[in-house]
């Protein structure tokens, strides 16, 4: 009993530390709109995949969500919720295609390799979708007004990187150390 | 004579460069915000989602109101139906105004021989001048398209100008289509459906909207009698042509993307290309007693025009097999398919003559020469590969005018001998198809192979008289074969760059007796071929 006691106070002793240790990361990104992914790229860090998959359906001739982040070594449920055959396929080193299912069924894939994947279906060229395919689970998207907050990132030097459909990726470093702030500008 | 053959040269060649109509659907991108790919794979070429959508009457095969992103106009609630009969259908319009708009433009160049019909004008007359290279405008349409809810569709398309003319074009098609009408009789879905007013037969393969800069042949064959003194004279003028459109009604059923598909078409007969027909004393539908349009028709005939085809869908897996498109390992495609059909048009030429009785009393004399085109047609696809081909059989019956001796009257009739009646003569005919392969190399590159070939004897002997009526000014034989290599790229999906080398049929301008027969013959033949390049757009 009195060990089961110990462990869990270690345990609370070890968050706890991990989080005084953690900082945030706020800024404002300029020169897009909301929606904005920025993310902490961080090699050594271990993504935490949730278990329960993310889902990017296809309706009404339209990928939903138009853009997706999930961490690395997360699995994404392709599903069809239109009547007509659709198709996803990315291309790039870790291209795929997924072929064609009907209404209501789906497809799954995990993502093993971090980075911004560009969806297409091959039958409607005006379609399109991104998973934003992070290598931590620290990240966020900017609100109306491109301001963003990354909560839980330890402390330390680290890559954030940021990424807005039609601009240029930018990537900065920044030693977390507490609460910093990181503003970006983006352009096309 | 001559002069008229110098004339009919160039109207020869203007023909020969007049871009054919074709069609794609901006007003449906709006509606749907969709690419023209969804539904073209060249256009105006559909792929086979096009086809379901065409059949389905210019919507989504099912689930239609969910992809539409621009809410059609309700003129009724749905619940108006209720009270039917004492409220009208509700029905619908579509929320934006669906109209598109095209544009074409070319350059072409003709080969150095162009100038040998020079020959053909009379000696102390300046000869047509042939340019080498020519930019040339083509056509400025407008064309709208939709549905009004329920299973009514509309199509109406206009060529605005023609050739940088003002108003020199003419409306294309322009129908209401009411889909699946066979529900009103209980029969099987698709099984019926009626299309009303002005459009293109339901041909195996469409004119109006295909994808070559020229024009199939065959489809704008008439059949003109030989007329050349010397040889069997015939009386037949037939200028019925496939390329044309039509008046009337036309019942279908079937899908164009799997299974059997069956149309019908009753339409307005003229084959004597007479204008519309006016009397100050019998009112036309649509005026006054000395207005309005008059009639089309120059017969009390109404035309016969059925096709039937069937395609079998190739696909091992029976659900892909039956679906819209096929499940491809990379997504949806076209089906691998293979349809088998045939046509038949069956008509009655008119001629009127000015001539006497047997009592020598003057009359007018109608020769109802019955008509008809026959044929069949196959198309294969594999992926991106498709050929497709026809094959049509003329066949017009020859009423030979005669004197009161029974003897018959030299054509074309003067007025000098006149005649009383007709007898059968030899019936005039022709035989000719195409054979097409697209290959969509990429999603934007289509290579086109093509062959046209028309058999008329008819054609050689009136050439042989340097006859303006021939559509080839003395071919060299009776067979006449053209290839047509081509490539088109797409730009954007809704800009189309076409490329087209037409290697045409041998002609002759030279024209010697032969000494054995004493019939006249052409010799030297030459090909004038010419190079066409274009650019189209659709917004």
């Amino acid at each position: 009993m009195k060990v089961k006691y110990l462990i869990s106070l270690l345990a609370v002793l070890f968050v706890g530390t991990q989080l005084l240790l953690a900082g945030t990361i706020t800024g404002k990104v300029s020169g897009a709109g909301a929606g904005t992914v920025i993310w902490v790229d961080d090699p050594a860090a271990k993504a935490e995949p949730p278990a329960k998959p993310f889902v990017m359906d296809q309706k009404g001739m339209l990928f939903v969500p138009h853009v997706l982040v999930v961490p690395v070594g997360s699995t994404v449920d392709f599903l069809n919720s239109d009547s007509v055959q659709h198709n996803v396929f990315w291309k790039g080193k870790t291209g795929h295609n997924l072929g064609t299912w009907p209404k209501g069924e789906k497809r799954s894939f995990k993502f093993d390799s971090p980075g911004v994947v560009s969806l297409f279906c091959n039958v409607h060229p005006e379609m399109s979708a991104y998973i934003i395919v992070a290598s931590t689970s620290h990240y966020a998207t900017t609100d109306a007004n491109g301001e963003y907050t990354i909560q839980n990132v330890a402390d330390g030097a680290h890559t954030v990187s940021v990424w807005h459909e039609g601009m240029k990726q930018q990537s900065k470093q920044v030693t977390v150390a507490g609460a910093i702030k990181a503003d970006f500008t983006l352009g096309k | 004579m001559r002069t008229k053959a110098g004339i009919f040269c160039i109207f020869f060649l203007v023909l020969l460069f007049c871009p054919v109509a074709s069609h794609a659907i901006p007003a449906f991108s709006r509606q749907y915000q969709t690419s023209c790919t969804t539904c073209h794979s060249d256009f105006p070429k559909l792929n086979d989602f096009g086809k379901a959508f065409k059949d389905a009457g210019f919507k989504f095969p099912t689930d239609n109101d969910s992809f539409l992103k621009i809410p059609a106009i309700m003129l009724g609630a749905p619940a108006q139906k209720e009270l039917f009969p004492h409220s009208v259908w509700p029905g619908t319009i579509p929320g934006n105004l669906p109209v598109g708009l095209r544009m074409n433009t070319f350059f072409q160049k003709t080969s150095g021989n162009r100038g040998n019909f020079n020959a053909l004008v009379p000696p102390g007359t300046v000869p047509p001048f042939i340019p080498k290279t020519d930019f040339s405008t083509g056509l400025f349409s407008i064309f709208t398209a939709g549905n009004f809810g329920g299973d009514i569709a509309f199509w109406v398309d206009d060529d605005i100008s023609v050739g940088g003319q003002n108003a020199n074009g003419g409306l294309g098609d322009g129908y209401l289509r009411f889909v699946n009408l066979g529900r009103v009789f209980r029969l099987p879905q698709n099984s019926l459906h009626l299309r009303v007013g002005h459009f293109e037969l339901d041909l195996p393969f469409s004119q109006a909207r295909s994808i070559n800069i020229s024009p199939y042949d065959i489809y704008t064959q008439a059949n003109i009698g030989a007329v050349t003194p010397g040889f069997t004279q015939q009386n037949v003028n037939n200028l019925f042509s496939f390329a044309g459109g039509a008046s009337g009604v036309e019942f279908s059923g079937g899908r164009s993307y799997g299974g059997y598909h069956y149309s019908i078409a009753i339409v307005n007969q003229n084959t004597s290309g007479a204008s519309p027909g006016t009397n100050p004393f019998v009112p036309s539908p649509t005026g006054g007693a000395n207005g309005g349009l008059g009639f089309s028709s120059d017969s009390n005939f109404k035309d016969l025009y059925g096709r039937v085809s069937y395609r079998f869908n190739l696909e091992r897996d029976a659900a892909s097999r039956n679906a819209v498109q096929a499940a491809g390992a990379s997504g949806p495609r076209d089906h691998t398919y293979l349809n088998v059909g045939a046509f038949s048009f069956y008509g009655r030429s008119v001629q009127r003559f000015s001539g006497q009785d047997l009592t020598g009393m003057p009359v007018v004399l109608t020769a109802q020469e019955p008509f008809y085109r026959m044929g069949g047609d196959f198309s294969f696809n594999y992926r991106t590969f498709n050929i497709y081909g026809l094959f049509m059989y003329g066949h017009d019956t020859n009423q030979l005018p005669v004197d009161i001796t029974g003897t018959p009257v030299p054509l074309p009739i003067t007025g000098v001998i006149p005649p009383v009646g007709f007898i059968h003569g030899t019936p005039a005919t022709f035989t000719g198809g195409f054979v097409q392969t697209d290959y969509l190399v990429l999603p934007w590159v289509m290579a086109i192979m093509r062959w046209d070939v028309v058999n008329s004897g008819e054609d050689r002997i009136n050439g042989l008289s340097q006859n303006t009526s021939t559509p080839f000014n003395l071919p060299f034989r009776s067979t006449r074969n053209r290839f047509t290599p081509g490539v088109q790229f797409l730009i954007h999906a809704n800009i189309k760059a076409s490329f087209e080398y037409q290697f045409r049929p041998q002609q002759s301008v030279t024209v010697i007796t032969n000494p054995i027969t004493g019939l006249p013959v052409a010799i030297q033949p030459f090909r004038t071929n010419t190079a066409v390049t274009g650019l189209e757009w659709v917004f």
